[in-house]
């Protein structure tokens, strides 16, 4: 075993300035909006690729309208950081193995029965409250950027009062679903509480409440989002996840080829 | 009454008091906020679990006004459609999708009860990008929405026609006994697959496993896909036994966010459709020459979940205007089995026709769907319209289907027995 050899009196004493210097760095430069972000998005998402399954309810006006089960397969795409998807119906019956491929704006969707890969459009994806833009994996630092961040108390999905930064993002590439979002993130551990999605128009689409932090993957997590219609606020979207496993997702899996395929253990 | 019945009551009360009330300031909950959260905390914990089966009944019940009779033909149809999927082991896997229609009239013309074996196949996957797959497999190829050139095992697959819908033909229709491999990487992926020749004709006794429908000849396919920029065209080269090399070609793009334009293409050598569907009582003709079969649509959709297709149909193999029109005015038995061959291989008669779609999803009311499509043959002038209201609730679908054939004698939908007709399904998953 190599001896570690004694530092110099100079040397030790640069050290000791430099490691300083760091400890006290966070304290001298508030984290920007966008690093907020994105420690709110390492909140939600891990940083590897992994399955679940989803579980959506619909309701309107109070009464149960539709629910569905999803299960999904998610990796990050090693270039732009955005992430992938393969997505396979669980229920209800009569969508039952129907497919769906998220990959940026390349979106596909399979019916075993028909045999048939139907391209769809982003617009496609907007569509229904959340039936295809939210329920994947979103990695909102890579579609968005924050520009501003006002600390104010907002009302969490449990309706407690919580101390939040208020982010403003706008969208920053082509990908991005929303043109401009609200997100409210807790100041004190980075967790999305809220956040409200609009159009180009300035119209509210959706609000979404981040709730139900469960221990996944050694991080507390959402494993509930509550969405609100924006125009119709009676029309409510409950989506819980479930069943959080590390997977292993080739890159060869995410294409239009393979979907047919694409069978969740 | 349940406590939580009780519960999801005055919840809906809450909501609806709630929604009287105006918007808050953005970032401000409100009380529409409050109740759409108190209606979550209702909502028990309960996933779903995947099941090997997706089956279904249904039964329809319709009336036509068929050309040359007076009174209205009755129609009463029961169909059983079953699909299983099972793994049986780690990749390893075998799949079942059969379909058992009983009708009155018949479904396919002859008998009362005709069953479709769809497909029957195990699946291996031999590693992460590489399987292979064998039995009898549906091979769907095209992008198209009406009319699909690089369908190349859609000839002979349908056994029961029961509906006009493009989507319906190709659901319910019996694959191809073959073995078929594929090989994926990044971005790309190879497909090649080998049918044999297993039976030279039809069987058509309903309950038949009818080889030959879709087995007659040794057939060959590879298919490329591979990512080039932000598209990925598929390449094709189809070979069958005793006929010329065919070449197809799939291309999707996105022209805005709404908008998804798509290409399909085959072409090779042949001989005209009229030749090859009149072959057994016409001398051979030296007609063989390079022919073109194309679609080429649009697709559009709206922010109100309204979707319409507008696509372009060429049959380069078809009759033009001149051919069409001297086969009409011919032997009628000349053309009946054109219309006959053309039916079986699912192609155009004509040489353009154009293909119009709109899809209404929860349309004035959730859970109910509006589709209209209309038909028209650019050479003739005939057309046919079909529309269709379907609701779904639970485990129950209901459907409201109207067709209407319009055309001269002998033009492609005025020759249709159905001048129109109506339709109510019901459908059951269990």
């Amino acid at each position: 075993m190599k001896m570690m050899m004694p530092l110099r009196p100079l040397t030790r004493l640069l050290v000791l300035a430099l490691a300083l210097a760091l400890l006290a760095l966070p304290g001298l430069a508030a984290p920007s909006p966008q690093d907020i972000l994105v420690a709110s998005d390492a909140v939600r998402n891990p940083d590897f690729p992994f399955g679940l399954t989803n579980t959506l309810v619909e309701y309107r006006q109070g009464r149960q309208t539709e629910s569905s089960t999803l299960a999904i397969y998610s990796k990050a795409d090693p270039a732009g950081g955005q992430f992938r998807s393969l997505v396979r119906y669980t229920a209800p019956a009569r969508d039952a193995n129907k497919l769906i491929l998220f990959n940026g704006k390349d979106l596909w969707f399979y019916d075993p029965s028909s045999k048939a890969s139907i391209r769809l459009s982003p617009q496609q994806r907007l569509l229904g409250q959340a039936s295809n833009g939210d329920v994947v994996t979103v990695n909102f630092a890579r579609d968005y950027q924050a520009v501003a961040a006002v600390e104010e108390d907002t009302q969490d999905g449990d309706r407690q009062t919580r101390r939040c930064h208020r982010l403003s993002l706008s969208a920053a590439n082509p990908d991005a679903t929303y043109h401009r979002i609200d997100m409210w993130v807790d100041v004190a551990n980075a967790r999305p509480v809220k956040a409200r999605f609009y159009s180009e128009s300035g119209k509210l689409l959706k609000t979404a409440y981040y709730r139900r932090y469960q221990p996944i993957f050694g991080v507390q997590r959402p494993t509930e989002m509550v969405i609100i219609d924006g125009l119709e606020s009676d029309w409510v979207t409950v989506m819980r996840y479930s069943d959080w496993t590390r997977r292993e997702v080739p890159e060869a899996w995410l294409q239009r080829d393979y979907l047919p395929r694409f069978k969740p253990e | 009454m349940s406590r939580s019945g009780a519960w999801r009551r005055v919840a809906a009360a809450v909501l609806a008091v709630a929604c009287v009330a105006g918007p808050a300031r953005a970032g401000a909950a409100t009380d529409a906020d409050d109740a759409a959260l108190s209606l979550a905390d209702l909502q028990p914990d309960e996933v779903a679990q995947a099941s090997d089966w997706r089956r279904f009944i249904e039964a329809g019940l319709g009336a036509s006004a068929v050309r040359g009779q007076a009174a209205m033909q009755d129609s009463r149809r029961l169909s059983l459609d079953l699909r299983y999927e099972h793994a049986l082991a780690p990749g390893l896997r075998v799949s079942l999708a059969d379909r058992l229609d009983l009708g009155q009239p018949a479904p396919g013309g002859r008998e009362h009860a005709v069953n479709t074996l769809k497909e029957a196949y195990v699946s291996g996957q031999l590693a992460a990008d590489a399987m292979a797959d064998l039995g009898r497999i549906n091979v769907r190829n095209g992008v198209a929405t009406g009319y699909n050139p690089t369908d190349y095992f859609r000839e002979g697959a349908v056994r029961a026609p029961i509906s006009i819908n493009p989507a319906s033909l190709r659901e319910n229709r019996q694959g191809s006994i073959m073995l078929r491999a594929q090989r994926l990487w990044d971005g790309g992926s190879l497909t090649a697959l080998y049918a044999p020749g297993l039976a030279s004709r039809p069987n058509p006794e309903g309950l038949a496993l009818d080889v030959g429908a879709t087995n007659a000849r040794h057939r060959a396919l590879l298919a490329l896909s591979q990512r080039i920029g932000g598209l990925t065209p598929q390449f094709l080269v189809q070979q069958e036994e005793a006929r010329a090399t065919r070449f197809g070609f799939n291309l999707t793009g996105l022209l805005n966010d709404a908008t998804v334009a798509y290409l399909e293409w085959s072409g090779g050598r042949s001989p005209t459709q009229l030749a090859d569907a009149l072959e057994a009582v016409m001398p051979p003709c030296d007609c063989s020459t390079w022919r073109n079969r194309v679609a080429a649509g649009l697709g559009y959709t709206t922010s109100d979940k309204l979707s319409l297709t507008l696509e372009f149909q060429h049959n380069g193999a078809g009759l033009d205007g001149g051919g069409w029109s001297a086969l009409r005015q011919g032997p009628v038995a000349l053309y009946g089995q054109y219309r006959q061959a053309v039916r079986v291989s699912q192609e155009m008669p004509t040489r353009r026709a154009l293909f119009t779609q709109a899809l209404w999803q929860d349309a004035l009311m959730p859970r109910l769907d509006l589709g209209l499509m209309h038909n028209l043959d650019l050479v003739d002038r005939s057309r046919r319209l079909w529309a269709e209201a379907r609701y779904h609730v639970d485990s129950m679908e209901y459907a409201l289907q109207w067709v209407l054939h319009e055309g001269e004698a002998g033009s492609v939908y005025g020759a249709v027995p159905e001048a129109r007709g109506w339709q109510v399904l019901a459908r059951y998953y269990f």
